[in-house]
């Protein structure tokens, strides 16, 4: 389940109105979502849960849903 | 024969000494596959044997393409062993629709004439109508990452140093690219020459996530180490750019002193770099990071240097080049141990054509150098009237060097276009300081976003057919993103459509054809029927168009 708040965060860093992010969505199918763009989706991503990524966390991540599951396990151990 | 052959002087660093590290496979995350000089000769002397066996014959064109493979270099090595040309391309990504691939390739394949593809098994797909089809060049695709493993010792077909050695193919679609043919003295007498420009010694290491199809990394990284007997420590791209901070860790970690960066890449591991990933880490032992590829920019070199400074980078350590792979690579280097130099001039000057350093309430522009020319190497700004310009005045840059290429494949008038009498026209903006190149700008619509040349002609041709553009009515053009270090593309386009709805489907279809050819299409610009203007020539004005869009229109 993608929240509300990670589909804000991914959508405002690519200026896009709306756009439908699905756990398979991948980067590849949204406009602007390149991978120049993709390393300020995850800045903006990680300011807005206020949780920092490691490299080797994001490197292989293929579609949205495994960056909500990252999202999600890092804000379970910030607790 | 003392000639310089590719091959020979591979060989000679394997006999010298087999147990030096020449390629370091950098993984993220796992174990390097390290290639020690010997068993790399070795492996290599495999795979020609294996190559000779299914027909690859000196003098054939042989297309590598390969995503990130431990097997990768010794196969290079195969094909320059067995006197044949290597032509590295780009792996198709995710983005790009496997027909635009293929017909990329094929006309890449008549043009250049490609005679082999040499690629993974999972590309077949793709690639299976190309080889098949009636019209096509290929004698064949061979899967040798597939094969056996087998070791054999060396047996070069020695070809002479004027003899073709390699290909280097420049981006953009069939019509537009050009595959430059590299010598093997080219490429050798650039290696020393170069070498001694960076006072290149036995303790350097070179580290790079650079493709290798681009002639940076082709160069700069693979060819300076193996011509030289250093080891290459090579990263993935793909790793690299989702994870740029990877960079640092593998010149930690494996004791990096080299690597050469287009210049988005030090922004864009200044924005992902966090503390945690770099806990230990130290960039003392960096002497150079070279700028190239791209406009070398003062405040991506200020905030690499801000961020990181406090990891041991030295300001000294940030240095630049202009290369270009006509020239086999660079054609300017600044000094090592010396921050590439920066003036600040005036921008209005500079403007018209002339560089007087600003005065502090002027509005101005930092210019970066890009250094002094190696040897074997001159440059001179030439003006429109085709006069040679003394130093502080904006012009194009002329360059001669002793490793120039010997033409496009195939593309005698396009040679002609550029090389005239051993000289090559750059079409690039520039000026001369103290006996140092500053690069300005551009004659040519050429953009480039993220070190990558990318063609007007092709983002025109992409979006041309999406529906609601009125035909041929469309420009492409680079616009400077500061936040990123580099250009971003932008389009202008008559359309008769008006309300909003209708518009932002169009804005929306012209963005997802742009990404068809990866390129991100950063600003659409819709214009209302005839109103973009043509030059002189009766064509449409890319140049002109773009300042009056940035006046008049409103880019979403």
């Amino acid at each position: 389940m993608i929240t509300d708040k990670l589909k804000q965060a991914i959508l405002r860093e690519l200026g896009l109105a709306s756009w439908d992010l699905s756990a398979e969505t991948v980067a590849t199918e949204v406009p602007g979502w390149d991978s120049l763009s993709h390393v300020r989706v995850l800045a903006a991503v990680e300011d807005a849960f206020a949780i920092r990524f490691r490299s080797l966390e994001v490197l292989r991540l293929k579609n949205v849903g495994e960056l909500q599951a990252l999202v999600d396990k890092k804000l379970a151990t910030k607790k | 024969m003392n000639e310089p052959n590719l091959a020979k002087r591979w060989l000679k660093h394997a006999e010298k000494d087999p147990s030096a590290e020449a390629i370091v496979h950098w993984v993220a995350g796992e174990t390097p596959k390290r290639w020690c000089y010997g068993d790399l000769m070795l492996r290599a002397g495999g795979f020609a044997q294996e190559l000779t066996s299914r027909g690859v014959r000196p003098g054939e064109v042989c297309a590598i393409i390969a995503r990130h493979n431990p097997d990768f270099y010794p196969l290079y090595l195969a094909i320059v062993f067995l006197g044949a040309l290597p032509a590295v391309l780009a792996y198709p990504n995710d983005r790009i629709h496997p027909d635009k691939f293929r017909r990329g390739l094929m006309g890449m394949a008549q043009k250049s004439g490609l005679d082999w593809l040499l690629t993974e098994a999972s590309l077949t797909p793709i690639l299976a109508p190309l080889i098949d089809g009636e019209h096509s060049t290929l004698r064949g695709a061979l899967f040798p990452f597939e094969w056996p493993e087998s070791r054999a010792t060396p047996n070069p077909v020695v070809q002479s140093a004027a003899s073709a050695a390699l290909l280097q193919h420049s981006s953009g679609t069939t019509g537009l690219q050009k595959a430059v043919v590299l010598s093997h003295h080219a490429v050798l007498d650039h290696l020393d020459a170069y070498a001694k420009a960076i006072h290149l010694s036995s303790e350097d290491r070179i580290v790079s996530w650079l493709p290798l199809y681009h002639d940076m990394g082709l160069i700069a990284a693979l060819h300076l180490s193996l011509g030289k007997g250093l080891p290459l420590i090579q990263m993935s791209p793909f790793e690299w750019v989702s994870a740029p901070v990877l960079l640092l860790i593998a010149l930690f970690e494996e004791r990096g002193t080299l690597s050469w960066l287009p210049n988005f890449a030090y922004n864009h591991i200044a924005l992902r770099a966090n503390e945690e990933d770099l806990e230990g880490v130290s960039l003392a032992h960096v002497r150079m990071l070279v700028n190239c590829s791209e406009s070398v920019r003062a405040e991506s070199h200020d905030r690499f240097y801000d961020k990181f400074s406090r990891y041991g980078l030295r300001r000294e350590a940030l240095a630049a080049c202009y290369a270009m792979a006509e020239a086999t690579f660079a054609v300017t280097q600044t000094e090592p141990n010396k921050e590439a130099r920066k003036l600040v001039v005036d921008r209005q000057a500079l403007a018209e054509g002339r560089v007087e350093i600003a005065s502090p309430s002027a509005p101005s522009r930092t210019c970066v150098s890009s250094g002094k020319p190696i040897e074997g190497c001159e440059t001179r700004i030439i003006d429109e009237a085709g006069n040679t310009l003394g130093e502080a005045r904006v012009g194009e840059i002329f360059v001669t060097s002793r490793s120039l290429f010997d033409g496009y494949r195939n593309e005698p008038e396009k040679t002609a276009e550029v090389l005239q009498n051993g000289v090559y026209a750059t079409r690039d903006q520039g000026f001369l300081y103290d006996g140092e190149i500053f690069v300005v700008g551009r004659k040519k619509d050429l953009m480039i976003v993220a070190g990558k040349n990318l063609y007007p002609e092709d983002v025109e041709d992409a979006i041309g057919a999406v529906p609601g553009i009125l035909l041929g009515r469309v420009v492409a053009f680079g616009m400077d993103d500061e936040g990123a270090g580099t250009e971003s593309v932008c389009v202008i386009v008559e359309t008769p459509l008006v309300t909003p709805g209708e518009q932002e489907t169009l804005r929306r279809l012209i963005k997802q054809a742009g990404m068809a050819i990866d390129v991100t299409i950063t600003r659409v610009f819709l214009a209302k029927p005839r109103w973009l203007i043509k030059s002189s020539s009766g064509k449409l004005s890319r140049r002109d168009n773009r300042e009056r869009a940035l006046a008049e229109l409103d880019g979403g």
